[in-house]
Order: C-alpha cells, then structure tokens, then sequence
C-alpha cells in the first residue's frame, strides 16, 4: 500500500514531533525512531503447529507491512515495544531475521509478556533488548506506565474504540490512546485482536483505519 | 424389529422406550437360551438421545425390561455427565445396553480399538431423530452410523420420530442413500389421534396490552389462576432468561407457591434438573417454569396443563409441548397461549387453525457440512487411523455427503494433512499423519486431546461453570453474558440472587448477594426462533382477516390495537404490501411488512439495503422480527426511487444477497461454528483449566484472516452456502419476492412509530450495511466518554 502524508496525524508532546501512522505505528520525528507494539509474529506458526489451520500466507503479510512502513519513515531506530513474538521460537524467526538483514535501521526491542525468546538469539542478529528506555524525558516501555516527570509509550492493551452515530451507526476500531503523560499504542500486528477502552476526561482518541489515522469527537456518556 | 430397519413414528409419552427396549431384550434371550445362568459380556445395543437430561429415564426403563425378563444385562449411560471414573470402567468393560448422546459417540469412535467394543451391537436406536436431523448432530450420527454398519454388520438401526412433514426422507437421511440397510426398512406410523385444546389467555382490558415484546407479565395473575386450578402445570417460555424472570415474579406475588415451584433450563446443574423431574413424575410440583429442556422424552403423568409465553414459532413444537399434558393414553391436552405483545395474539389464532388442520413443518437437513466431516476424520485418525479409500465409500452413501466429489474429498484429506492445499517450506503444520502403509493417523498425543475435547463442543457458545465460592455447582453461563460484569456486580441465576467474586480458570465464582441489590438477568444468545414457513403462511391469513368481519377471539380482543394501526396507517390486505416511514431522535426509519418470519426478513432487509445502498453513498441499521423489517439510517431514504427502480425485483436476487453478505455479519457467526467444529479455534472444554491461552483467537480475526488470505477455502465457502440454505431460506425469499410483486404497494409517510412498528424498531440486535466509505462513517461519529 502507498501512504499519503493526509493519512497521518501530526502530533506535538513536550515540543517534540510524532507522526501517527494508519499502520498502528508511530514516527517520533526529533529522534527519528519508529514506535511499533505488539506485532505478535510467529502467531500464525504457532496455530499450525498445534494443528489449527489458519492461513499460511498470512505469516508474510505482517513482514510486507512491516518494510512499507519503514520505508515510509525511514527512521534511525525501529523500536518494539514488547509482544514482537507470540510465543517460542518457530519457522517465523527465521522470517524475521532476514527481514532484519535487510533493515538498515537500528532495532530495539522492549521486551513484553509475551517475548520469551531467549535473549542471545537476538543478540546474534544484533537487536538490543531493554526492559525499558528513558529518552530525553520519554518512557518506553511494554506496559503502560507511570512515573513522575515522564511521558510514557506503550502497548500491551491492543486499545481499540467504540464509535457511535445518528440512525443507529456503531462501529469498533483500533485506536492510540492518549491520556495524560501516556499514549498506548494500538497492535501493530495482523491477526491480533483488540481491547475496547472507553475514555474519560481530557483522553484523546485516535482511530485507526487501513487507510488513515482520525481524530475521534468526545461525547458525554448517557444518564 | 424382525431384522428390519426403520423409522418409528410416535409422539412423545406413547410408551415407545419400553416398546423398542422389549425387543432387543428379547433378541438377547433369543440367542442365548441359557441367559438366566450365564451372561455373555459386551455391548448389544445403544440407545442414542438428544438431550442427556433424558438418558436416566431410558436407562431406567430398560432397567425395567431387563429385570422383568429375568436377564443379568446391565444398563449404563455415557455423556458428558459421566463421571471420568464411570468412563474407564465402560472402557474396560461396556454394559450391554448403553445409553448415550451424538456426542459422546462420536467420542467412543475417538478411542483405541472401538472396533472391538461395537463389533457385536446387534440394534441402535435413534430417539427423538427429528430434533437431531435438521441439526449438524444429526450429520454427526449420520457419519457414526456409516462407520458402524461396516463394523458391527449384524446391527439393526431404528429412529424414533415425532411427526414431522419429512417423514420419508427423515427415513432415508438415518438409514443412508439407495442403501442396503434403507432398502431393508419400515416406516411405522403410530395413529393417535390426541385431542388438543388450545386456549388464549386475553386480559379483560385489552388497552394495557404492550406493544412490544415483553415477557407477558402483566398477565400473571392469569397465570397464576391456571396454576391453582391445575394439578400440575409446565410453563413454557422460549429463552431461558425469560424463564428466570418468570419465576423471579410468580415467587414474589405468590409466595405461597414457594415449595411446590421450581425452574428447568438447560443451564440448571444435572442434580437441579433430575430432581425437578423426579419431583414432577411424584407429583410434588405444582408448576414449573421451563424452557425447551423439557420439550422432550421424558413422561410426566401428572402434568394436566401447558402455558406456552410467546409465540412457539413453529407448529411441530406447539404440538410438541401441547402434548406434554394429558399424558395417559386417551386424555386431552390442554396448552394456554399466552402472547407476549399485541400482535404475537395474532400468532395464536393461527397456531389454533395449525393446531386443527395438523399442518406440520418440514426438518431440512445439512448437506455437504465439510466442518462435521473434517472433525470425524480427525475422530478416525486419532483412535486407530483410517484408510481413505475404505472411508470414502461409507461416507459417500450418507445422505449428507451424496453429492461430495473426489476434489472435495482430496481437498478435505490435503485439510487435514497439511491444513492448506499447498505445501510451503518453512510450514510447521501438524496434526494428521500418513504412515508408510497409507493409513491417515493422529500420532501427537497432544493434539490428540485436544481434538476430544473439541468434540463436544459442536452445539454451544463458549461456556462457564458457575461455583459459589464454598463449593457447589450451580449451572453454566455463556461467556459473553459473564464478560460484561465486573466483580461486585449481581445477577440473578437458577433463581438466586449472586454477586460475581471473579472468573478463574474458566469457573465463575460467586457468592450470594444482597437480596435487597438491583440485579442484572442472566441471558443467553441461543434460541432465537424464527417462524417457519407453514406459520408465516397461517400468520398471514389470520391477519387478512383483520379487515374482515370473521373474526376469531384473538382479532377481537385486539380491535383496540388495530384502531391505532389505522389511525396512523392500515392494516393491510391479501392484495397489499405495506411501507410506513417516519422519523424519531434515533433517525429515519422505514418499515416494510412482508409477514415471513424473521430468516426471511433477514434476507429481505439486507437485500433491499443493499441494493438502495447502491443508488448513493448511505449506512443502515437493520432489524426484523417476525412480522417485518426495518432500515434505521441517518439520512432520508428516497422511497420514491425505492419503488421506481423496481428494487424487489427477483433479478439478480443471488448475486445481490451475496454481495450484501459480505457487508453484514452473517456469514461471519456461521463462519464461527463451522471453524469451531472444524477445530479452528480452540475453546477448550467447559470447567477445564486451559493451558492453551497462546491458541485462541476471537472469531472475528479469524473470518477476516480466512476472507483475506483463504477466501477459496471450502469451509470458509461452507459459510456462505448455509448462510444462503439454513438462515436465508433462499427459496422462500424468492417466493416472498414474487407475492410482493403481485401486491399493491401502500407507502404511509407516518408522524410516529405505529403499533406494527413497535416491536421492531425496539429491538437492539441489529445489522449494518453500508455503501459509505468508513473515514466518511467514522467523522459522522463519536466516542462515548466516561464522566
């Protein structure tokens, strides 16, 4: 797919620049790292391995998003927040070492729940894993967090939104969530599911469609 | 028997379990003369029910026969109630007469060496084979029963049947196509011609009858005086939250009832139910509130009377219920109908002409179901392997899969084998394995259990066990309902009230609550019931006679309703196909009429949205219930160019539907049990512990990742074929087309919502159509903040 810049949203937190991308990603312009959570690779592996048929050509489909993307941005340091592995080890790694082969970015992973790839396997294609980073008054991490004085990315929620409108409309979408000193990310990866959170106060919701990234209008709850 | 196959039919409580039991028993006795002395172990014959509520109940009648004879046979039931314990002993050794469900088996094909275990069966008996054969169960025992007519080749097959409009063919589909053991068959019609009254319960003062679909509780003090003057009554209702609520309100306005009242659904815990129904067979029950738990099987001499709450949606299981009553022989049935909203009355002086005239429906069933298949292959390769070629023929002769060709068939092997129909290199795809002989075998121990415990899920949503917190089982809850409360929050169930403590490792854990707290009502998603084609036909000819001055009771009482109908509308005529449009704070509503049950307003709705969808950019919400169907949307539909451009018109009506499909959720919830049984997602067993968190995967995902990588897949295509079959009833809906185009069209531009509205644009569970880009959706819409 071929991205536009009217299909993103820029954004300014603590006078640093971020662009929201339709892929669930997002471009921290200052620094130029790319934000992506909870790809879940190696999912479908999983499934066919225990005997559970989903789609084999669904496995390509995150790496194909994943290279349009970063082409897209071109950025310095591709930062995963957490989740990047569904589970252990399977056919997909090796997958996703050649998709690193071919990254000339720098790749950083902050390990999630679901990360229990032993550590030296990401050593030897040379991504570093964190548990957490703190840059320039940003906290990265996997699970949302909150500490005095930072403002903090994260995953983990696979955030999503419930949208209401006149004649009976409603609809369910992927979203980044923003709260105060937060922005959770949605789930970048295909095939992974999502969490529908209902905001409050001052929380900014950006929906997320295959095309393009919205900013969602509040409306006070009912009763 | 006398070596025949066949079908008996006979209505419920017509001593047809002794009847069959007697001479299996006595076969038994026949070829081993010296039965008092000695006893020749082995299973002999098996008994297979819908409902395991019902197996004590045929076991004890069997018990009676083996007994009265003087045998040493010995009797036992497998379900999914069975105890573990109770199961390795039958593994080590069968009792001769087994009582069982589809289910388990199927579970029996699943073990090491079942071919031993069912090699002498000399009879299996399929009871209440109507229930099963509009019903992927039935396909279920239609492939069990080709695997054991190979292995126990002496074994005769009989179903049981209440009258159904398919009798023959019902014959056909258990027996197999043009086979041997068809040929060799009888169908027995049993005449008992019962007498059934039926009565409506009309309130003196029709004004405060409710519009809209409520549970008919206004009209408990009715109820109440049936119940007294009646040894014992059986109170129908159609889902089981509205049973709760009945008998949340009899209890609170007649305590005095408490003691000789209990509830029967089929989420009560075994020990509930079976102590219902023993209390009922001893009389100690003055009512009971039920739902279709207790349609079947089970005699109950003392039940002199029936109130059906609702329209029963069908005439086979009016009857079925009515016949609950008067159970001796010669006794008349009584059934009250009691209608829930105004128009539902309607329903019940057209049951009344059904109930006189014996109209009764046909049970379709399944054809090509790929998921069934794919699950008992996998049955077969995990016990002892299986030979294709061998397999292929038996399968092949069931009435199911007459039409399936080689292609499906490799396709369906390649399935299993590689799961997809090409193999790629880095795949890591296992479950069924061809060894080096060619047999097709199951050899991952995990795998293997995984796919018996799939087995029994092929009826029901995700399910969990409710516990106190002490201990106790309470009943099962479907997962949806339990995800939507916190802990803390309270919900009536079985009857009590309880606060949800937490959800842990598929159990819920509660405790009981506060009576004095507001509670929420437990309810469930199955049982929504559409009105078949033989009612919808009836319903429509009773309402024609609105504008007549043949009016039965029912029309009567309800003139006031019509008057109001009028005042804003009309009632229609035979001749006259009605539309009523306004606008209301939710938006533009538009109502069509067709009066053809629910399926076909389904199709009739998605259909029509579609195709106006067409003329401009626009998004619907649709509901149906019975009577017709609404398109909500936020714009003004242009009816004028509705009308103009012939958009009922039977062109095209397949590719339309089809396209339309693709814009609603339909053929998504059938995708979700098809992939379900098929063992694409994994539920894991109801009360187990999962391990396996890492394999599951919403059922949405799922569709979107078949629709996006697989569309081509046959069970993904299954979807839309049953879509099209079972929910749509395709063949109705061009029908209903054709009487539409030969009506008058009556458009009224009302002020407000009409009595014929009411129900309709009241209902919350609704579909979406759109023709608008989602960004363009999405900017006309907002999120619900928290305050």
């Amino acid at each position: 797919m071929i991205y536009n810049l009217q299909m993103t949203i820029t954004i300014k937190i603590n006078n640093n620049t971020f662009i929201l991308h339709p892929s669930g990603s997002l471009f921290w312009e200052d620094r130029k790292a790319l934000l992506i959570s909870d790809v879940h690779l190696g999912k479908v592996s999983h499934f066919r391995k225990h005997g559970v048929a989903i789609p084999n050509n669904a496995v390509s489909k995150n790496f194909t998003r994943l290279t349009e993307v970063v082409d897209y941005f071109d950025p310095e340091n591709v930062v995963f927040l957490g989740d990047l592995f569904h589970s252990s080890k399977n056919s997909e790694w090796n997958l996703f070492v050649e998709w690193s082969d071919c990254c000339v970015a720098e790749i950083i992973l902050i390990a999630g729940n679901h990360d229990i790839i032993a550590n030296e396997n990401y050593d030897k294609i040379d991504v570093k894993v964190f548990k957490e980073l703190e840059i320039d008054g940003f906290l990265l991490t996997h699970h949302p967090t909150k500490r005095e004085g930072l403002f903090n990315f994260s995953g983990h929620i696979h955030p999503g939104v419930s949208l209401r409108g006149f004649g009976g409309q409603n609809i369910k979408l992927p979203c980044f969530f923003q709260k105060e000193n937060q922005m959770i990310l949605p789930a970048f990866g295909e095939f992974t599911g999502k969490y529908i959170m209902i905001p409050e106060g001052n929380d900014l919701v950006y929906a997320v469609t295959k095309e393009e990234v919205i900013l969602i209008e509040k409306r006070q709850a009912e009763r | 028997m006398q070596g025949k196959n066949g079908l008996l039919n006979a209505p419920t409580g017509s001593g047809k379990t002794y009847a069959l039991w007697l001479p299996i028993v006595l076969d038994y006795i026949k070829k081993n003369p010296d039965y008092k002395e000695k006893h020749k172990p082995g299973l002999k014959a098996i008994w297979i029910t819908p409902l395991r509520a019902l197996s004590v109940e045929i076991k004890q009648s069997a018990e009676r026969v083996v007994n009265d004879l003087g045998t040493q046979m010995t009797v036992g039931i497998r379900s999914g109630d069975t105890s573990a314990s109770e199961r390795a002993k039958q593994k080590g050794k069968m009792p001769d007469l087994l009582v069982t469900t589809p289910e388990s088996l199927q579970l029996l094909l699943a073990s090491k060496g079942y071919e031993k275990t069912f090699k002498d069966c000399s009879a299996i008996v399929i009871d209440e084979w109507h229930e099963l054969l509009g019903t992927k169960r039935g396909v279920q025992t239609e492939l069990a029963l080709s695997r054991l007519k190979k292995i126990a080749p002496n074994m005769r097959i009989w179903g049981i049947s209440a009258t159904i409009g398919n009798l023959q063919q019902a014959q056909e589909v258990l027996l197999g196509i043009d086979s041997e053991a068809y040929r060799n068959s009888v169908l027995i019609k049993a005449v008992i011609n019962k007498k059934i009254n039926v009565i409506s319960i009309i309130p003196d003062k029709m004004e405060t009858y409710p519009w809209r679909g409520h549970m008919g509780l206004h009209l408990v003090d009715e109820v109440a005086k049936i119940i007294k003057a009646s040894r014992t009554t059986l109170l129908f209702t159609n889902v089981r939250s509205a049973c709760e609520i009945w008998f949340q309100r009899l209890l609170e306005k007649y305590p005095e009832f408490a003691g000789e009242m209990a509830m029967h659904h089929g989420s009560i815990n075994r020990e509930t139910r079976l102590w219902v129904e023993q209390a009922i067979r001893d009389e100690e029950l003055k009512v009971v509130v039920c739902t279709s738990s207790l349609d079947l099987g089970v005699d109950f001499a003392p039940v002199e009377t029936i109130i059906q709450v609702g329209g029963p949606k069908g005439v086979a299981r009016f009857l079925q219920r009515a016949g609950r009553s008067g159970h001796q022989p010669g006794k008349e049935s009584t059934i009250y109908f009691l209608a829930t909203h105004s128009i539902e009355l309607i329903e019940a002086s057209a049951l009344k002409k059904a109930v006189e005239n014996t109209v009764v429906e046909d049970r379709v069933p399944y054809l090509n179901s790929w998921d069934v298949l794919v699950q008992y292959l996998n049955t077969l390769a995990v016990s002892d392997g299986f030979f294709p070629d061998e397999i292929y023929e038996e399968v092949k002769g069931t009435f199911c899969y007459q039409a399936m060709t080689r292609e499906n068939w490799n396709w369906i092997l390649n399935f299993i084998v590689n799961g997809s129909q090409s193999l790629q290199a880095y795949d890591e795809y296992k479950k069924v394995e061809i060894e080096e002989n060619g047999l097709f075998k199951i050899n991952s121990r995990m795998i293997a259990m995984h796919h018996r415990m799939q087995i029994g899920t092929i009826v029901s949503d995700a399910t969990l066990n409710v516990k106190f917190l002490g201990g106790g089982f309470i009943g099962t809850i479907e997962e949806w309902f339990i995800s939507k409360l916190n802990p803390g929050d309270t919900f009536t169930f079985g009857g009590k009230k309880l606060e949800l403590y937490r959800i842990k490792n598929m159990q819920v854990l509660v405790r009981k609550a506060d009576p004095t707290k507001k509670s929420r009502l437990v309810s469930w998603m199955g049982g929504r019931m559409a009105l078949s084609a033989q009612m919808s036909e009836l319903l429509r000819q009773e309402l024609y006679r609105a504008n007549t001055d043949d009016l039965s009771p029912e029309l009567k009482a309800l003139q006031p309703m019509f008057q109001r109908q009028r005042k804003e509308s009309i009632v229609p005529s035979a001749d006259e196909f009605l539309i009523e449009t306004f606008k209301t704070r939710e938006g533009f509503h538009a109502i069509f009429y067709p009066f053809e049950g629910r399926f076909v307003h389904e199709a009739l709705a998605s259909l029509l949205a579609y195709r106006i969808s067409l003329l401009s950019p626009i998004s619907f919400s649709l509901a149906y219930n019975d009577y017709g169907f609404e398109l909500l949307s936020d714009q003004e539909i242009n009816m004028q160019e509705v009308l103009d451009n012939n958009l009922f018109s039977t062109d095209y009506v397949h590719s339309d539907l089809m396209k339309s499909l693709n814009a609603t959720e339909m053929a998504r919830r059938k995708f979700l049990d098809i992939a379900v049984i098929a063992g694409l997602v994994f539920t894991g067993m109801p009360g187990k512990m999962v391990k396996t968190k890492h394999l599951q995967s919403g059922s949405q995902l799922l569709f979107e990742v078949f629709r996006d990588y697989e569309p081509e897949n046959l069970l993904f295509q299954q979807a839309y074929r049953e879509t099209f079959d079972h929910q749509l009833e395709e063949g109705r809906l061009l029908l209903a087309l054709e009487r539409i185009a030969n009506q008058e069209i009556v458009w009224k531009q009302c002020k407000k919502p009409t009595p014929f509205s009411f129900p309709i644009i009241t209902d919350r569970l609704r579909e979406k159509l759109s023709s608008e880009t989602l960004a363009e959706r999405i900017k006309k819409m907002t999120a619900s903040y928290m305050k």
